[in-house]
């Protein structure tokens, strides 16, 4: 039965129609992925761009920059400099004196609420938004 | 295949018009209770919010005043609160009180009893003895022998008698001090009269005790936990309708002496600052009418916990009916309850914690 199935499946694929290349499973699937697309443009691109960056060492907050103004900044993390850049609404892990380079592999932050951690050297990017991550603080 | 194209565009359309439309939000903060008081009102307009949130402001300073522990209102006359701890310092003379303050006796009595007496009000001495019952915290002198004079005069709720509105209380030693009942209380009046003005979205934070109404546009209202020891939050998560929030920490309100920290939640056991813990937070579901509302109890049933630790805490939480509870200890070790860790966003996701069974 299966075997029957899927030779009719393949004749049909020799014909030229468009139409006999999706199969209604096919057109549901487009259509999941799709909305699906939707939903997430909808969910992670309404959070702002960010207008700031909050630069963190260790515990404390190191500084806040805007992202509007060009800059580099040496941050003295546990390892060493942590070199970050900002430019053009984005900022970046530049340089960095820990092994692993994840944070650099993180390349530019542009949205509020991004964040990229240099772990071994404890230097932190977020990026600050008009739209705060909470409403407010239970503290 | 066109028709699904069409209807694919207009789901697309449908979101993106959802976008645009932002309720409007208005946003106030004030100083009440001792403490920041912040209410957000989503869904109306400015003018009637702003009316709004200042009557809620008026309606807490009210409350403030009648039920402060140790400040003469404006008129230099003692508070409700402070000629009612007058009456009871000497001795059992009746005093009538108004039926809101009677009720509240009655019901902060049903609580303390929950807590196994550790959620005392009735040991305004030894907050006071401990410094907290003033504007600033600074460092005092411990006098051990009054300390155990107080805890050996046992003051507990269960000594004040309550008939009517007339109250007495058979312990001359009790003080009330609600300072950890008054903002839960004020929270709930907060949304009852919201709610009756037909207020559907709404945010109230008064110190650290949380309470939500409706949500914030199409997501709920969202609130950060802050972290006891780091200028950020922790931990954020959603508050539905009717749910609230509350966190007792040791770094609001305490001092620092001979490099220890004593905070203002004190065990009425021993008459010391409880010292194990830097912070526990309770979230609190919507209540039925009869019972003690999500507000009060935000406020109530950290404090138990607070003091007993994180080996009593699931038991205390069960007593109150609360599943949802964070702790974080003296050593900064976090452990969650398993209902509250699916709930919690972490905002380091490289927190450690402990989830109970």
């Amino acid at each position: 039965m299966r075997m029957l199935n899927l030779q009719r499946y393949l004749k049909r694929l020799q014909c030229k129609r468009i139409s006999a290349y999706f199969l209604p499973g096919d057109v549901m699937v487009l259509a999941i992925g799709v909305l699906g697309v939707f939903y997430l443009f909808q969910l992670l691109w309404s959070t702002e761009h960010a207008t700031k960056v909050q630069i963190r060492l260790a515990d404390k907050i190191y500084a806040t920059y805007s992202l509007k103004l060009q800059r580099e900044v040496h941050v003295p993390g546990k390892l060493g400099d942590t070199v970050i850049n900002i430019a053009n609404g984005k900022a970046r892990f530049a340089k960095s004196p820990c092994q692993g380079q994840y944070c650099v592999h993180q390349a530019w932050l542009s949205l509020a609420g991004q964040a990229a951690i240099c772990l071994p050297n404890q230097v932190s990017l977020e990026l600050l938004g008009e739209n705060k991550p909470y409403d407010s603080l239970n503290y | 295949m066109f028709k699904i194209f069409k209807s694919l565009v207009l789901v697309a359309l449908c979101f993106a018009l959802s976008a645009c439309f932002k309720e409007p939000l208005y946003h106030s903060q004030s100083y009440v209770f001792g403490t920041l008081v912040d209410i957000s009102i989503a869904g109306e307009s400015d003018e009637r919010a702003s009316m709004l949130a200042n009557q809620v402001m008026q309606d807490f300073q009210n409350l403030h005043n009648r039920l402060h522990a140790w400040k003469a209102t404006v008129a230099n006359q003692p508070s409700e609160l402070g000629e009612l701890n007058a009456a009871f310092s000497n001795g059992k003379t009746p005093l009538n009180i108004s039926p809101d303050l009677a009720q509240m006796l009655l019901e902060i009595r049903t609580l303390s009893e929950k807590s196994e007496g550790l959620f005392n009000p009735g040991i305004g001495q030894l907050i006071g003895l401990w410094g907290f019952q003033r504007d600033e915290f600074t460092a005092v002198t411990i006098d051990a022998p009054q300390i155990k004079a107080l805890v050996k005069a046992n003051p507990r709720m269960a000594d004040i008698v309550v008939s009517n509105q007339s109250v007495y209380s058979n312990n001359s030693a009790l003080k009330l001090d609600l300072g950890g009942y008054a903002k839960g209380y004020a929270l709930d009046v907060a949304v009852a009269y919201l709610r009756q003005q037909g207020v559907k979205n709404a945010l109230i934070n008064i110190g650290g005790n949380v309470i939500a109404l409706g949500q914030h546009g199409n997501k709920p209202w969202r609130v950060g936990i802050q972290h006891p020891r780091q200028p950020t939050a922790i931990a954020t998560l959603d508050l539905a309708d009717g749910w609230a929030i509350g966190t007792s920490g040791d770094y609001q309100r305490y001092f620092m002496l001979n490099g220890q920290r004593y905070c203002h939640i004190i065990d009425p056991r021993t008459g010391y600052p409880a010292q194990h813990m830097q912070s526990v937070t309770v979230l609190v579901p919507p209540q039925a009418a009869n019972k003690s509302q999500a507000g009060v109890l935000s406020d109530v049933v950290t404090k138990p916990i607070f003091i007993a630790g994180a080996t009593q805490s699931s038991r205390l939480a069960q007593a109150f009916g609360i599943q949802d509870f964070m702790l974080i200890d003296e050593h900064a070790h976090i452990t969650v309850s398993k209902q509250m860790a699916q709930k919690l966003h972490w905002v380091n996701a490289d927190v450690k914690f402990t989830t109970l069974p």
